[in-house]
């Protein structure tokens, strides 16, 4: 280090801030942790109160809640009831069907072997 | 063995952190650095307070995340240094304070040359803001340039370039008001 940053090194010497400095830090940090707890016990009794609001009239409307509930249960049991009677009588006319067929068949064949028995007299 | 045993632990003191202190005694400890830097960098004694009271607030808010004393430091210069920076840029103190107009704060030690001592604080005060702090980190604190490379965020070579930049400008300048004094004197 040179003389003249020696005697920068000088000219840059600490220097004490006032006699109640520290005193003042000391005062501001407490009434900022004070504010700061003030702020937290209202915040919780902010957030304590938004959810006793919310639970009270979630209790409120439970009843009405509940009969909706049951309402769209009771409008989705009967749509698939309905839905199951379709499948059902679907399927019957189908074995109907079949049977119908396979008794038409059986006939139109006895008609044939009729048929050929006569040309063969 | 005594000896090796002694070094053991002379070595093991120095490579361990030091404890954290209270906050009563960091902020004892730590006034005058904090204030300095403060009022080295824009020489006006209310607002260089006024910045050291914040910075020690900060202090206050963060004090569970400081491992140890040479972090504290670390985070009290490096808060400062900012904080000093951002106060200026932010165009908080714009006001310009004549050497005349502040009140000098009592020096910790005794200066040789008052005139040219207080020559150079204002000479350093007019600096451009970053070569002012790294001044102001490298003479009032004696940190290395690593050191001020690591608190403010930059590179070593940056460090090393903007202090001696600072150092000619401030030597010139300081060259031009001896030699009119000198003049003047002669007159």
């Amino acid at each position: 280090m040179n003389d003249f940053e020696k005697q920068l090194e000088r000219a840059l010497a600490r220097r004490e801030p006032s006699s109640d400095f520290v005193l003042r830090v000391m005062r501001a940090a407490a009434a900022e942790q004070q504010s700061n707890r003030g702020r937290n016990s209202l915040l919780e009794r902010a957030g304590a109160k938004w959810f006793r609001d919310r639970w009270e009239a979630a209790l409120r409307f439970a009843p009405v809640f509940a009969a909706l509930v049951l309402a769209a249960g009771g409008a989705f049991y009967q749509h698939h009831e309905h839905l199951m009677q379709g499948e059902v009588a679907k399927h019957q006319l189908l074995v109907a069907m079949r049977i119908a067929g396979e008794k038409l068949h059986s006939a139109q064949q006895q008609v044939v072997s009729i048929g050929a028995e006569q040309a063969i007299n | 063995m005594d000896v090796v045993l002694s070094a053991a632990s002379k070595t093991l003191t120095r490579e361990q952190p030091l404890a954290l202190p209270s906050f009563a005694e960091a902020v004892e400890a730590n006034k005058a650095m904090v204030f300095s830097i403060a009022w080295h960098f824009i020489r006006d004694r209310a607002a260089a307070e006024e910045l050291a009271q914040d910075v020690f607030l900060e202090l206050h808010r963060h004090w569970n995340t400081l491992k140890s004393a040479e972090h504290l430091v670390f985070w009290l210069r490096k808060v400062a240094s900012n904080r000093c920076i951002d106060a200026v840029r932010r165009g908080k103190l714009h006001r310009v304070i004549s050497l005349e107009e502040s009140a000098e704060p009592t020096a910790l030690e005794r200066v040789q040359d008052p005139l040219l001592s207080a020559y150079l604080e204002r000479m350093v005060a007019s600096l451009p803001e970053k070569q002012r702090i790294l001044v102001v980190l490298r003479y009032q604190e004696g940190m290395q340039p690593e050191e001020i490379a690591k608190v403010l965020k930059m590179n070593v070579s940056t460090v090393k370039t903007q202090i001696s930049r600072a150092l000619d400008l401030l030597r010139t300048k300081t060259a031009q008001r001896l030699r009119q004094q000198k003049e003047a004197d002669t007159r």
